[in-house]
């Protein structure tokens, strides 16, 4: 009744398998016509766009303007939503205050936004980064209160009785306390801010990976199309295998 | 008289990072039916191991023998009650009953009847449609007992059953445990820490060694279960029988000490 | 048990204070002259705005086309992602194989899949249901697989011995114990539903609350831009609240039972 696990290799075994099996899949179809090109070119031609788009500048170029996009607004989203979160949970009327516009916010389709982001700020870089920021601020917010409320009482107490003014308390106690929550809660917000980013070059053009994804699709470019996905999956996992890596060196950010 | 359960060289060992570990070696018992036998030891020995093994849910080496016949897995002669009381928590102590009566083939009216009569057995007529969650230990380890009886097996598996309960309590399920072997006489095979417990309740009692466990030591229990509790708890014999017992453990708590210090 | 309901009432109208003090700040921001009225319409516009789109059509329908793909694509994504993260959690095979896609497709943004079903499926609910489908089937995939694999041991024993067979239990007892990580992980895919919705609707559609929206910014209306936009924040904060609501009534028997509060 009870069951080996796997090891890790053999997991990586499987894993590439599998990957392997439908990039075979994919070049076969591709091949045999068993789609029109135009709906699955085949994986050798993608691969081939990948190089060229590299090779021109387009693809770093775009990659470069996204991501900065996307790490601007998390950054902002993070300096001030663990400020709020923390504030929120120490401060009562702040809570008060606060509170009703996270409830609404939190499950609202914060890209339902975007218009309202692009007539303020336009279709370029700020309109991205201050969408993303939005979007992100949620999730980071509800994670720092969380953390900020479930901090062991003890602890506070004991830097109260050590003298700590507050933004001691703040830097050396709270924070700390409330790192591993928090990194969760950006691990969360990365995502998301990907997301948003792409979703918002893509209605709104201005540059970055979205809107030359789009600019193919319109021109039934379809290995540019295919091409763009596969690297926007491999950012992420990229991205989110990064963080893994981080927490594990970084004992600060574990829970 | 052929024996209801024949364990026969029953060991078992876990794989690890450092090679196996020999969790149970060899084990013999034979359990007549009818009655109850309880396994001691010290922590760790591997006496639920052997439970679970008897019970089906582990794989191990050797033979357990049911009537005779090997067992392939866990079967609805082998009733089980763990200490966790392992209650369904999204169904009603009702529900919870039910469950156990859903695989036998009997009408819906009987099902009914069974439950019905299970559930004043236990004493809890007016708690039919609460859940697990809002029940007391005692209470849940009722529902427990309750829903491994309405299945009728032949034979009860008790793990440490009332390891979780507070004294009295644990005292006032010893006494409604007895009562029920008393009355239906099902073969009960109990695994437990406290060895007043397995000398009120059972007819012999097996000590196990440390691990890996091995039934060291067997004891008879004669007592007179009609009298009440208080005066039996108190006699003589009672007591010399606990004192023997409780000396046997220990000497196999100090085994397992020396072996993990040396 | 529940407080006697005029207390309840006061303490909601007292939590929505802030709200009203945002809106007075507002009014104040656009009158001040600071920033062209134009870009920020005062809050009496917008209100104007608002009862005028409910009256006609516009909204109604509109709002009712990004629901409808909404909770379709949630619906089938749920389904789904529920047997295969419980098929997942049961088998080996199926886990080790299955296990590196999922894995992968968790790093997709899955917006970024909507330009490809434009290309195969065109533009309209096809495409937007599809994009809606593949981000709630993660999320429950995976909650569902936790669920199912934190199924206590003692429990499965015990259905054992007393006869149920493993294709039975897959019903009657995982998947009854992953439910308290199921609704988790449906309400997380609630708001993914309409995140997917009203992107593909802006990127490209004819209809839906998100193309509405888009529009009124194209053609300056901004007044009744924000009032779309409130339209849906609300949409999505009742659909919200009913999730909630749901999830408390079917985990009544949950240990912490979930209490109608956010997150």
């Amino acid at each position: 009744m009870e069951r080996t696990a796997p090891g890790a290799f053999g997991l990586h075994v499987r894993s590439v398998i599998s990957v392997l099996v439908i990039v075979a899949a994919w070049e076969a179809a591709a091949r045999l016509q068993l789609a029109p090109p135009l709906f699955l070119p085949p994986f050798s031609t993608v691969v081939l766009q990948l190089w060229d788009s590299t090779r021109d500048g387009t693809l770093p170029m775009d990659l470069a303007i996204s991501l900065g996009r996307a790490f601007g607004g998390l950054f902002i989203a993070t300096l001030i939503g663990v400020l709020a979160g923390i504030a929120m949970a120490r401060n009562q009327l702040v809570n008060w205050l606060l509170d009703p516009f996270v409830a609404l916010g939190f499950p609202s389709p914060k890209i339902a936004f975007l218009p309202v982001f692009i007539v303020w700020f336009g279709i370029y870089s700020l309109s991205k980064i201050l969408l993303v920021a939005f979007a992100c601020i949620f999730p980071i917010i509800i994670g720092t209160f969380s953390a900020a409320r479930g901090i062991n009482r003890s602890l506070i107490w004991s830097g109260y009785s050590m003298g700590a003014s507050r933004l001691v308390m703040l830097s050396r106690i709270i924070l700390p306390a409330c790192c591993p929550r928090i990194f969760s809660a950006m691990r969360v917000a990365l995502p998301v801010a990907l997301i948003t980013t792409f979703t918002a070059e893509m209605v709104a053009g201005g540059g970055g990976m979205g809107a030359t994804l789009m600019y193919s699709q319109r021109f039934f470019e379809s290995p540019v199309v295919f091409a763009y996905i596969v690297v926007m999956l491999a950012i992420g996992l990229l991205l989110d295998t990064a963080m893994v890596r981080i927490q594990r060196y970084i004992p600060a950010t574990r829970t | 008289m052929t024996s209801k359960i024949e364990i026969q060289n029953v060991a078992k060992s876990y794989p690890t990072d450092s090679g196996s570990v020999l969790a149970l070696a060899a084990a013999n018992l034979s359990i007549k039916e009818g009655e109850f036998v309880s396994i001691v030891g010290p922590s760790g020995c591997g006496k639920s191991t052997l439970l679970y093994i008897v019970g089906g849910f582990l794989s191990a080496d050797g033979d357990v023998l049911v009537d005779g016949r090997a067992i392939t897995g866990p079967g609805t002669d082998r009733g089980i009650v763990f200490q966790e009381y392992a209650l369904f928590p999204w169904l009603t102590v009702r529900q919870n009953i039910m469950f156990g009566l859903e695989q036998r083939s009997l009408s819906a009216q009987e099902r009914k009847e069974i439950t019905e009569r299970l559930i004043g057995i236990i004493g809890l007529k007016g708690f039919e449609d609460r859940y697990p969650r809002e029940l007391s230990g005692g209470m849940k380890q009722r529902v427990a007992i309750a829903r491994t009886m309405a299945c009728d097996p032949a034979i009860l598996l008790l793990d440490e059953p009332f390891g979780a309960l507070d004294s009295q309590t644990r005292e006032l399920m010893q006494d409604e445990l007895l009562r029920l072997w008393l009355d239906m006489r099902k073969t009960v095979l109990m695994v437990t820490h406290d060895v007043e417990e397995a000398v009120y309740l059972s007819n012999r009692i097996c000590v196990m060694s440390a691990r890996p466990g091995k039934i060291v030591e067997e004891f008879d229990i004669d007592l007179d279960r009609s009298i009440p509790r208080e005066e039996l708890m108190l006699s003589e014999p009672f007591n010399q029988l606990r004192n023997r017992v409780w000396l046997s453990v220990r000497q196999q708590a100090i085994n397992a000490a020396e072996q993990h210090a040396g | 048990m529940p407080a006697k309901l005029p207390f309840r009432l006061m303490n909601w109208l007292w939590q929505m204070v802030p709200l009203l003090i945002f809106v007075v700040l507002w009014h104040l921001l656009s009158n001040s002259g600071l920033i062209d009225k134009a870009f920020l319409p005062e809050p009496r516009e917008v209100f104007a705005a608002l009862v005028d789109l409910l009256r006609g059509p516009q909204v109604v329908e509109n709002l009712a086309i990004t629901l409808f793909r909404s909770f379709t694509g949630l619906l089938l994504g749920a389904v789904a992602g529920v047997w295969i993260g419980l098929l997942m959690a049961r088998s080996e095979v199926f886990r080790a194989y299955v296990t590196p896609i999922v894995g992968g497709t968790y790093s997709l943004p899955k917006s970024a899949l909507i330009p490809l079903f434009i290309l195969w499926f065109g533009i309209g609910s096809v495409t937007a249901i599809c994009a809606v489908f593949l981000a709630c089937l993660l999320p429950m995939i995976v909650n569902t697989y936790h669920g199912v694999n934190t199924t206590p041991k003692v429990l499965v024993w015990s259905a054992e011995a007393m006869g149920y067979s493993q294709r039975q239990m897959l019903t009657r007892i995982f998947l009854p114990h992953a439910l308290p990580d199921i609704m988790t992980g449906l309400r997380i895919a609630l708001g993914f539903s309409f995140v997917l919705a009203i992107s593909s609707e802006m990127i490209a559609s004819t209809n839906g609350i998100g193309k509405l929206i888009f529009m009124y910014g194209e053609n300056g209306a901004y007044s009744y831009m924000f009032a779309a936009i409130a339209c849906i924040v609300v949409a999505a904060f009742i659909s919200d609240r009913i999730m909630l609501w749901l999830t408390h009534i079917w985990l009544i028997w949950h240990e912490s039972a979930v209490s109608t509060e956010t997150a």
